[in-house]
C-alpha cells in the first residue's frame, strides 16, 4: 500500500525536529530511511506507526488519512531494534498476540501463526520463550509477529543493529526475501549505508530532520546530490579535497593544482570547492596524475586499501586488487579518473 | 579469615547488639513466658503459699482430694495445750487459763463462735483479752499467707497431722500464689471461643485490606499514574503518600471526626434526614469498613510505589509493540503489564501479609477492637490480654502464648515466601564473571 507523508512536522516541546517533510513510499516498495543518529529517522517511523502523534501535516495509507488514527487501528507491523518480544509468552503466543487481541477464533489463529512460522522458518521454536532464543531467532519471531496481521506497511527500526556480523548478513537477505515474498510495503530505518543499499529499492537519506535525497541505491552512489550524501554512502568512504577553483582546474588548500577535464562544471575562479574522489577512482589508471606517499595499507583480503598522503597533507584513498610492488611510506604517482570526480560548492551542493 | 572480614564483623557489632537486644531477646522471652501462667495476680517474681478458696477448689477438682479440702476449710479455732501455754506467756490471768483448760479439745469453725465461747467464761475476760485469747487458739490456715513451703506444711500439720507425701505436694501446688510452668495456655487457647473469633477477624482484616487496598488500590494508583503526564502523576502519588507520613494518632483522629455522631458524616447526612450516629462503631460491619479503609489508605502507598517503579522498568518498546499489535489499553494492561508485575505483586502480598498480621496500632486507636470485639484481631487481642484490659488482670503468660502463635505463623510464612522467591537463587553467586 502506498504511504504518503504530507508536510509531516514533529516537535518535541519548543524544538522542531522535523519540519514539513514530504515522503512517498510506493506500493510494494522497500524504502530505507538512512541517516546518522539524531537525524529524525526513528521519529518518522514512530509517526508512521502512530506511537508519536504528529505536530502538523498528514499521513495517508493508500487513500485513507490515518493522521488521527490510534496506532491500534492503523494496521502496521513493526520490528523494533530490541525486537520487543513479550518475555512471558512463548514464541507461538508472541506471534498470535496481534490476532488474539482481535479476538479471532483459536483455530484460525493457529492456522495463521503456523503459516507465518513456516514463512520465517521457526516451526521448531514455537514452544520456547524469547529468552531461550538467539538474536537471529528473536529477529525472525519479531518479523513473524509484525507480519501476521497482514499489515499495510512493515516498519523496521534498526532491525540488524543487535546482531553479529555473520547473522546480519544472513538476516539482511532474509528480510528482503520476506518483503518480496509478501509484497508488502516496507520502511527500513538504519544508520548503516550497506544495509540500506543492499536491502532496499530506494533510499531516503536524512540529515538534521530533512530528506536530502531520495534515489535508488545505485543512482545515489553515482550521483549524490550533496557532499553529505557522498560522504555517507560508500565503504571505504569517499575522500574529500578542499580548495578553490582556478581557471580550468582546482587548487587545494595545501597547494596541489589539479587540472580538471572540461566535463566538470566549474564556478568562477576563486570560489571555494570540494572535490570528492571515491577510492575506486584513484589508482594506477586514470587521467589526472598526482603524487603522494603511502601512509597506510589496510589489507581487506581480496583488495587492499591504501591511504595516500599528498605533499600538502590532504589524503586520498585508493582501493586496488592485491599487489606486492608498493610498500608503506613509498612515494607513488597514481591517477584520478577525472570524469568521476564529484565537485561540490562551499555549501556542499553538487555542481 | 582475612582482615576485611574481621573489620566487617567489628562494624556490624553495634547493630548486631541492638538487633539481639530489641528483637531476638523479646522473641525468646515471649517463648519462655508462653509456657507460664504469669499474670497480675501471680506477679512476675516468686509467690507465697495461701490456702485460698481457689486453692481448695483446685484440690477438689484437679487433685481429687475433696476430703483434704474439706478438712482444710473446716480448720478453725481449737482449745489445745500449745495455746494454753502461749496464753500463760502472754500474761493472761491464770484463772482464765485454768478455766479454759476445762474446755480443752473443743473446736470452733469461726472466730465469732470461738470468741462468744470465751466471752461466756465465768471469769469474764475483757474485750482486749478475748482477742488475745482467740488469737492464741486460732488454728485456721484459710487465707493465711506463708512465705515458705515449710511454714505452710507446719500450719497444715497443726490441723491435719497425718497427711501423705502426695497430699503435701498437692496442697503446696494448689496453694502456691506465684507463677508456674504450664502448657495450659495452649490448651486454653484451643478450647475457648474467643480464639476462633480473633482468628476469623484476623483473616477478614488481612484479606480485605490486602486485596482491596494494599494490592488492588495500589495497582489502580500505579497504573493510572503511569499513563498520566509525569507532573500530574507525581502529584497524585504524593497525595497518596500523605496518610503514610502523617502521625498515626492525628490520622485516626481525623477519621474519628469524620465518623462520630457529631462528626462530618452525621452532620452532612443529617441534612437528608438521616439520624446522627457514630458511623464507625455503629455496627460490626461499619467498624470493619472503617478499619479496612483506615489501614488501606496507609498501606496502599507502598504497593503504589513498588508497582510504579516496576512499571517504569518495563521496556518502552514492549508497550509500543503491544499498541501497534492492536492491543487496547485494557488488553495492554492485562496481557503485557500485569504479567510483568507478577513478582512485585507477590512481593507486596508477602510483605504486607506479614506486616498486617502483626500490626494493630490503627485498630487500637480507631475502634479498639469494638464494637463488642467484632474488630478485635489476633494481635490486638494479644495486646489486650497481656498488657491492657478492662478487668485489670493482665495475663502475661497467656498473652505471650498468643504472641508466640503469631511469631510461629510469621516465621513459617517468611520461610515459605523465601522459598517462593527462590531466595537461594537470588543470593547465589552469579555464573558470569564480572
Amino acid at each position: 500500500m502506498r504511504i504518503l507523508l504530507d508536510g509531516f512536522t514533529k516537535s518535541f516541546g519548543p524544538m522542531t525536529v522535523i519540519d514539513k517533510m514530504t515522503l512517498e513510499i510506493r506500493d510494494g516498495e522497500m524504502l530505507a530511511l538512512l541517516g546518522p543518529s539524531g537525524c529524525g529517522k526513528s521519529t518518522t517511523l514512530f509517526a508512521i506507526c502512530g506511537i508519536h502523534k504528529i505536530s502538523a501535516g498528514r499521513i495517508l495509507f493508500g487513500d485513507r488519512d490515518v493522521t488521527n488514527v490510534a496506532s491500534q487501528q492503523r494496521n502496521v507491523g513493526v520490528v523494533f531494534q530490541s525486537y520487543a518480544l513479550y518475555p512471558h509468552m512463548t514464541v507461538a503466543e508472541n506471534i498470535a498476540f496481534p490476532l488474539e487481541v482481535k479476538k479471532l477464533k483459536a483455530a484460525e489463529i493457529k492456522r495463521q501463526v503456523d503459516q507465518m512460522a513456516e514463512l520465517v522458518h521457526i516451526e521448531e521454536l514455537m514452544k520456547r520463550r524469547p529468552a531461550e532464543l538467539s538474536g537471529g531467532q528473536q529477529q525472525r519471531v519479531a518479523l513473524a509477529r509484525a507480519l501476521v496481521r497482514k499489515p499495510d506497511v512493515l516498519l523496521l527500526d534498526e532491525p540488524l543493529a543487535n546482531l553479529d556480523s555473520k547473522l546480519r548478513l544472513e538476516m539482511r537477505s532474509e528480510i528482503r526475501r520476506l518483503q518480496l515474498a509478501t509484497g508488502i510495503t516496507a520502511i527500513l530505518v538504519t544508520h548503516d549505508q550497506v544495509e540500506a543499499m543492499s536491502m532496499c529499492d530506494r533510499i531516503a537519506i536524512m540529515n538534521a530532520g530533512e530528506i536530502v535525497q531520495i534515489a535508488t541505491p545505485g543512482e545515489m552512489y553515482r550521483n549524490p546530490r550533496t557532499e553529505f550524501v557522498a560522504g555517507f554512502l560508500g565503504n571505504p568512504p569517499i575522500a574529500f579535497l578542499h580548495g578553490v577553483a582556478t581557471s580550468g582546474g582546482f587548487a587545494s588548500v595545501g597547494g596541489e593544482a589539479i587540472a580538471l577535464p572540461a566535463s566538470v562544471p566549474l564556478p568562477p575562479p576563486g570560489s571555494k570547492l570540494t572535490l570528492g574522489i571515491r577510492p575506486e577512482h584513484f589508482g594506477p589508471t586514470g587521467n589526472i596524475p598526482i603524487r603522494g606517499r603511502i601512509s597506510f595499507i589496510e589489507t581487506q583480503g581480496r583488495e587492499n586499501l591504501y591511504d595516500v598522503t599528498l605533499p600538502s597533507g590532504s589524503m586520498l584513498r585508493s582501493i586496488q586488487p592485491l599487489r606486492g610492488d608498493v610498500a608503506l611510506n613509498e612515494e607513488i604517482e597514481w591517477s584520478i579518473a577525472g570524469d568521476r570526480i564529484l565537485v561540490f560548492d562551499e555549501h556542499g551542493t553538487r555542481l | 579469615m582475612n582482615s576485611s572480614k574481621k573489620l566487617g564483623l567489628l562494624l556490624i557489632t553495634p547493630a548486631a547488639i541492638v538487633v539481639v537486644m530489641l528483637f531476638l531477646v523479646p522473641v525468646v522471652l515471649t517463648a519462655v513466658f508462653a509456657f507460664t501462667n504469669m499474670s497480675t495476680s501471680t506477679g512476675i517474681s516468686g509467690g507465697a503459699y495461701q490456702i485460698s478458696p481457689n486453692a481448695l477448689q483446685e484440690l477438689r477438682d484437679h487433685y481429687d482430694m475433696p476430703s483434704v479440702a474439706e478438712r482444710l476449710s473446716q480448720s478453725g479455732f481449737a482449745v489445745d495445750e500449745p495455746g494454753l501455754a502461749a496464753l500463760g506467756k502472754a500474761g493472761i490471768d491464770a484463772d482464765i487459763v485454768t478455766e479454759l483448760r476445762g474446755h480443752i479439745g473443743e473446736t470452733f469453725a469461726a472466730r465469732r463462735d470461738a470468741e462468744r465461747a470465751i466471752r461466756n467464761l465465768n471469769h469474764r475476760p475483757s474485750l482486749r483479752e478475748v482477742k488475745q485469747i482467740s488469737d492464741q487458739f486460732n488454728r485456721s490456715i484459710m487465707n493465711a499467707r506463708y512465705d515458705s513451703k515449710a511454714a505452710l506444711l507446719a500450719a497444715v500439720a497443726s490441723v491435719m497431722p497425718n497427711l501423705s507425701g502426695a497430699e503435701h505436694q498437692a496442697i503446696i501446688a494448689a496453694s502456691y500464689t506465684g507463677w508456674t510452668w504450664t502448657t495450659g495456655n495452649f490448651r486454653r487457647m484451643a478450647s475457648i471461643p474467643g480464639t476462633q473469633r480473633s482468628l476469623v477477624n484476623t483473616m477478614v482484616y488481612v484479606a480485605f485490606t490486602l486485596t482491596l487496598f494494599n494490592i488492588g488500590f495500589a495497582m489502580v494508583l500505579a497504573i493510572t499514574t503511569f499513563y498520566m503526564p509525569s507532573r500530574a502523576a507525581g502529584f497524585f502519588r504524593g497525595v497518596w503518600l500523605l496518610p503514610r507520613i502523617s502521625p498515626p494518632v492525628i490520622y485516626v483522629l481525623l477519621w474519628k471526626w469524620l465518623a462520630w455522631d457529631t462528626g462530618f458524616l452525621s452532620v452532612f447526612l443529617g441534612r437528608f434526614g438521616i439520624h446522627s450516629r457514630n458511623w464507625m462503631l455503629d455496627s460490626g460491619t461499619n467498624a470493619w469498613v472503617f478499619v479496612v479503609l483506615i489501614n488501606g489508605f496507609v498501606g496502599a502507598s507502598m504497593g503504589m510505589l513498588i508497582f510504579s517503579s516496576a512499571l517504569q522498568a518495563i521496556p518502552r518498546p514492549l508497550l509500543y509493540a503491544s499498541e501497534v499489535d492492536g492491543a487496547s489499553r485494557w488488553q495492554q494492561i492485562w496481557h503485557i503489564i500485569m504479567p510483568q508485575l507478577r513478582w512485585p505483586i507477590l512481593f507486596v502480598t508477602c510483605y504486607q501479609t506479614l506486616s498486617l498480621l502483626t500490626s494493630f496500632d490503627l485498630i487500637l486507636l480507631s475502634t479498639n477492637g469494638g464494637p463488642g470485639g467484632s474488630t478485635e484481631v489476633w494481635a490486638l487481642a494479644t495486646y489486650h490480654t497481656a498488657l491492657n484490659n478492662y478487668a485489670g488482670n493482665l495475663e502475661y503468660g497467656y498473652g505471650a502464648a498468643m504472641a508466640l502463635v503469631l511469631v510461629v505463623v510469621g516465621v513459617f510464612l517468611s520461610l515459605a515466601y523465601l522459598r517462593l522467591f527462590n531466595y537461594r537463587d537470588l543470593v547465589a553467586k552469579p555464573l558470569i564473571e564480572h
